[in-house]
């Protein structure tokens, strides 16, 4: 093998080390993430990633998918036809989802069960319009961005 | 602000985060450590929006010196022990996302193929994977990403595999 070819087998290792250690997209998820439709507010760990889908024709949904599985899990009690998803946020055992949806004129924040199939609104005080939600993977903390008097605030909830 | 509100289903403790500026700030886009021990948001400083990261219960700011001068951030999201934030931020005329090692004060820039805009994104609390929501030709897609071998996994206590971050 000539000096040349043994520096650009050399090159092509390093480029390759290089590639092996960056970001490289996870074809089993990608896969069927791609059928969903446009698809935002991603919502991801170890063993779920929450997010809100619209396929072309349909309202926004909130899909949960089972990255065990690579496939979404049913969320009864969660979608309703009178509501719009905006922001979404699940906890690592995919049992509690927050969700900001709107319903009619108004935002409300939801918390959802999954192993009871029950969502509960729970009230923004004081009073505003919440966007965006996070929620802790252990699920223990809440925190939602929530406009008052044309000021974007941050409200933390602890959850038992 | 500490209250209680009564709800069907759980009772809930409510506080609002604790300002980091000269009175009433405006605050968005929060994101929670995996524990909740930690929340970043995004806040103006000096007109530029520019990420906060902060001790939820005391309200203390944390320094993140190696973000400067990469405004506007967007969409921080953070690992399981905080050592890890990942977000969006300026190069150039483009969006890109990069994750920030607290622990080690490396920055791992995430390249994307042309055309492809990020515009959200979720790290794993792990920190073994990452979502990216992305604007490609008008649509969004979300695309996920193994970082295995790039970022050493930021767990729970108990299961955790290296050191986390700074106190």
């Amino acid at each position: 093998m000539s000096r040349g070819t043994w520096i650009g087998a050399g090159l092509l290792g390093l480029l390759l080390a290089g590639c092996q250690a960056g970001p490289r997209p996870i074809q089993g998820l990608n896969q069927p993430l791609s059928g969903l439709g446009d698809s935002q507010s991603p919502s991801l760990n170890s063993d779920w990633l929450a997010l809100i889908s619209t396929r072309a024709g349909s309202r926004a949904q909130v899909q949960l998918i089972d990255r065990r599985r690579n496939a979404p899990v049913p969320l009864p009690g969660l979608n309703r036809p009178d509501s719009l998803p905006i922001s979404v946020a699940v906890d690592q055992r995919g049992e509690r989802l927050a969700l900001v949806r709107q319903r009619g004129d108004r935002s409300e924040l939801v918390l959802h069960r999954r192993s009871l199939q029950a969502s509960q609104t729970v009230p923004i005080e004081p009073a505003g319009v919440p966007q965006r939600v996070s929620l802790s993977a252990d699920g223990r903390v809440l925190a939602v961005e929530v406009s008052r008097a044309g000021l974007w605030q941050v409200d933390l909830l602890e959850l038992p | 602000m500490l209250g209680l509100s009564g709800c069907a289903l759980l009772p809930l403790s409510r506080q609002s985060a604790t300002p980091t500026g000269l009175g009433a700030e405006s605050r968005q886009e929060p994101a929670l450590s995996g524990d909740g021990r930690l929340l970043a948001s995004l806040a103006e400083r000096g007109g530029r929006t520019t990420v906060v990261l902060q001790e939820r219960r005391t309200g203390q700011v944390l320094a993140l010196r190696h973000l400067r001068n990469r405004q506007p951030h967007s969409s921080p999201s953070l690992s399981w022990n905080g050592r890890y934030l990942a977000l969006l931020v300026q190069q150039g005329g483009r969006r890109q996302a990069v994750i920030e090692d607290r622990a080690t004060g490396q920055q791992h820039p995430l390249f994307l193929p042309a055309g492809q805009e990020p515009q959200q994104l979720s790290l794993a609390p792990d920190g073994q994977s990452i979502a990216l929501e992305l604007i490609n030709g008008g649509s969004r897609r979300l695309q996920v990403f193994s970082l295995t071998g790039m970022l050493e996994p930021d767990r729970p206590p108990g299961l955790r595999e290296s050191g986390g971050g700074p106190p």
